[in-house]
């Protein structure tokens, strides 16, 4: 056993054993009990992560000619490699389920998103974004993905259109996989909460340079 | 203001002493004070909090919104500004719905609060560090404002109370600026901190220590150290950072002498004017809206800065039209909260560290204390006081990389080494920050509400700029590429440092509470809070309100004893 995995299950060991409250906290929490309304559902103790991938499931707020586009889009910024892609972490039901709860304002603003993609589709391929071939479909990501063969990361100041429909897409899909429990594994979570202590920069004083 | 349906307690007891609020400072005078002997009666508006509702290990996914919840929005417009309130506890911080306060137009102010026992100290950014006289007598320093009625000599012991009590960790730097403390071990910095930490004192002299703070790094007075899971404002199940409830609240309660009243919405205190003394507080049942009272020796209020003024200005009498223990006028006014918004950040390409989901999480940064406007610095010619910056550095997986596909699912775990630094810089008292009751405005328990009006001036705005320059300049010393540089001014309240509005002083003409927070007008009425505070300094002040309170505390102990009150 590593040192590290030592660590580990001694922190384990005493986060369970303190787990159960010293007698002053149950006695200091034994008054007022609190209505389950005023707990959230994380609270409560609510597990929602099989919520989406339920038989029968359909959109609430998006039709599905727009749940399919996203569904195209978003297998083609986080594609399935040796590991899932967004399609396979259904991040189209995340989406959708956010934007039915979201602001009108923020419902426009990511239609508006896809309805730019559709356009500039039709424009090129004249047909929809969905339907053109996925060759057709990856370039008409880079252009908007690069434009004039800069991404803005680099410091030069992007005005285009596109890149930044593009990009409030591109950050939707990715809240919704990095949050999903195959977006967790991707980043190679082990799924234990307690890995301390932290150790910090073991290096010799001024060995940095 | 009249109540109809007045009814007592059903215990009809009279207290020593009621205490208004149970976070960090209300928490540590009821305990103070039950421990001595004292029988008190601690009030908290909100309900009970259990471990069992803590979510520090539940994963995001298990979620609903997976923590991106559009649903705050709709109660809690204000409180979802604050870093801390998410879709995992949101229920913790107030409805705003039912908790308004008003501002002029062109003043915003974002005051975020909770109502659950314990408040702010459950989800607070733990960052504890002492003041020192360069604070406490900075007015004579740069002739601004007013010095303190106290001393550091005079708080210094009640800091080392506190502070072996609650456990704090961090490294002793011998800093003119911040006083060293009774410290656990502390944390360690990662490879880019101590990178920063080595060019910073080699091309400027000055200290990047790693962060003080209320997190335990060893088992500590029957709780457990940290385990390194990252969201202690969640909660904690092995109480490794404090809070009031399972510290000192519990003690309180175990003393024997301490009853704790929830869901007790204080509007106001209750005055025996024959006698110009205060003999409790009226309360309204957040659940029942039924009215009652409470009596009490003593009340002392520790309802967070804002609410306790918001509690004198509402118990008007005929003796004091305009607030109670308001003869001097001072009662509202002098509201401070640090000035944000002004830092860098960038990259450090030499460091060759990935990001790791499985590293552990220190709930910690670093520290830069201030060095403007110090003993041994010059007088800064834009600029009086000054800022101190928290910051960190470390791998992190490089969500904004650029394109799409398999590059890019490839850059986010490629990571990014990032460092970075944020200002708080000091808010200066000024009258014309203040906060009054709104006539036209209650709360959902028909308790009038607050009108807050207050702005940073050009002395902040000045702090936020230099800050800036000077984050960038550090960085740079450390080799950072692509530095990304801030300076703005936040709005007020994003500090989430409000402090003042019932400042203490000697002069009761200019002041509303004395050396020991007791009323100059009503001698067995106290404020403990932050709302005592004559100047704000830049440091996180949650540490030296607590020192404030205990040193208060033992004064009116002593009182007790003496049959003063």
């Amino acid at each position: 056993m590593k040192r590290r995995d030592l660590l580990r299950a001694g922190v384990l060991t005493g986060a369970v054993a303190a787990l159960q409250p010293p007698r002053s906290i149950a006695h200091a929490t034994a008054q007022g009990s609190s209505a389950p309304s005023e707990l959230t559902p994380a609270q409560r103790g609510i597990d929602a992560s099989k919520d989406l991938g339920a038989p029968g499931w359909k959109p609430l707020f998006l039709d599905e000619h727009q749940n399919e586009t996203l569904i195209a889009l978003s297998d083609l910024i986080i594609p399935a490699t040796d590991t899932p892609g967004a399609k396979d972490a259904l991040v189209n039901r995340y989406i959708d389920l956010v934007l039915a709860a979201d602001t009108h304002e923020n419902q426009k603003s990511f239609l508006n998103n896809l309805a730019y993609l559709d356009g500039e589709s039709i424009r090129r391929y004249k047909a929809a974004f969905r339907y053109v071939s996925r060759e057709d479909q990856d370039d008409l990501l880079h252009g908007l993905a690069y434009p004039n063969g800069g991404s803005g990361w680099t410091g030069e100041a992007v005005t285009d259109p596109g890149h930044t429909h593009f990009e409030q897409l591109k950050t939707r899909i990715g809240v919704a996989y990095y949050n999903s429990q195959i977006g967790t594994r991707e980043l190679g979570w082990d799924g234990a909460f307690a890995h301390g202590p932290y150790e910090g920069c073991t290096h010799p004083e001024g060995n940095h340079k | 203001m009249t109540w109809n349906f007045l009814e007592q307690d059903p215990s009809a007891a009279t207290y020593d002493a009621i205490v208004v609020g149970s976070g960090a400072t209300g928490g540590w005078a009821a305990k103070h004070l039950a421990e001595a002997g004292v029988k008190v009666a601690l009030l908290e508006a909100g309900r009970a909090v259990s471990p069992t509702e803590f979510t520090e290990h539940t994963p995001a996914y298990k979620l609903k919104y997976r923590d991106h919840s559009p649903e705050i929005l709709r109660t809690r417009p204000i409180q979802k500004q604050c870093y801390a309130c998410m879709e995992y506890n949101y229920e913790w911080f107030v409805n705003d719905l039912e908790n308004p306060y008003s501002t002029p137009p062109d003043k915003p102010f974002t005051w975020q609060r909770l109502r659950v026992l314990g408040g702010r100290s459950l989800v607070w950014g733990r960052q504890s560090y002492r003041m020192s006289d360069n604070d406490f007598k900075a007015a004579s320093r740069d002739g601004y404002g007013d010095n303190w009625p106290i001393s550091y000599a005079d708080l210094s012991p009640y800091y080392d109370i506190v502070e072996k009590y609650v456990g704090i960790t961090g490294a002793a730097e011998g800093n003119e600026m911040l006083p060293d403390g009774q410290f656990l071990p502390p944390m360690k910095m990662s490879c880019g901190e101590v990178l920063l930490r080595e060019r910073v004192k080699a091309k400027f002299g000055r200290t990047v220590t790693i962060g003080r703070a209320a997190v335990l790094t060893q088992n500590h007075n029957g709780r457990s150290a940290c385990h390194y899971c990252g969201p202690c404002e969640r909660g904690c199940r092995t109480f490794s950072y404090f809070s009031s409830p399972f510290t000192t609240v519990a003690d309180a309660q175990n003393s024997g002498n301490c009853t704790l009243i929830t869901n007790a919405v204080v509007s106001h205190v209750n005055m025996d004017n024959a006698q110009n003394k205060a003999n409790g507080v009226t309360y309204v049942d957040r659940l029942t809206r039924q009215v009652k009272e409470v009596r009490g020796k003593s009340v002392i209020l520790c309802a967070q800065a804002l609410e306790s003024t918001r509690i004198l200005l509402n118990s008007s009498t005929r003796e004091y039209s305009k607030g109670l223990a308001n003869s001097s006028g001072a009662l509202g006014h002098y509201l401070m909260d640090h000035v944000v918004g002004g830092g860098a950040s960038g990259n450090l390409p030499n460091m060759k560290e990935r990001p790791d989901a499985n590293e552990p999480q220190r709930p910690n940064g670093i520290y830069i204390p201030r060095f403007r406007n110090t003993p041994s610095s010059k007088r800064h010619s834009q600029f009086i006081r000054g800022y101190g910056y928290q910051g960190s550095g470390g791998a992190a997986f490089n969500f904004g990389a650029e394109g799409y596909g398999t590059s890019f699912k490839g850059a986010v775990k490629e990571g990014v080494y990032s460092v970075g630094l944020g200002a708080f810089g000091e808010s200066l008292a000024r009258w014309d920050n203040y906060i009054e009751i709104d006539n036209n405005l209650k709360d959902a328990w028909g308790i009038p509400a607050l009108r807050i009006s207050m702005t940073h001036g050009d002395n902040e705005t000045a702090l936020m700029d230099d800050a800036a320059s000077q984050a960038a300049e550090m960085l740079e010393a450390a080799g950072a590429r692509d530095i990304k540089v801030q300076a703005r001014v936040e709005m007020p309240g994003m500090a989430i440092h409000e402090l003042g509005t019932a400042r203490m002083g000697n002069d009761p003409k200019k002041s509303v509470l004395n050396a020991f927070n007791q009323t100059h007008d009503v001698k067995n009425l106290f404020v403990m809070d932050g709302a005592s505070f004559v100047s704000s300094a830049c440091q996180n002040p949650t540490l030296s309100m607590m020192a404030v309170t205990v040193r208060a505390c033992t004064h009116l102990v002593e009182r007790f004893k003496g049959g003063e009150v």
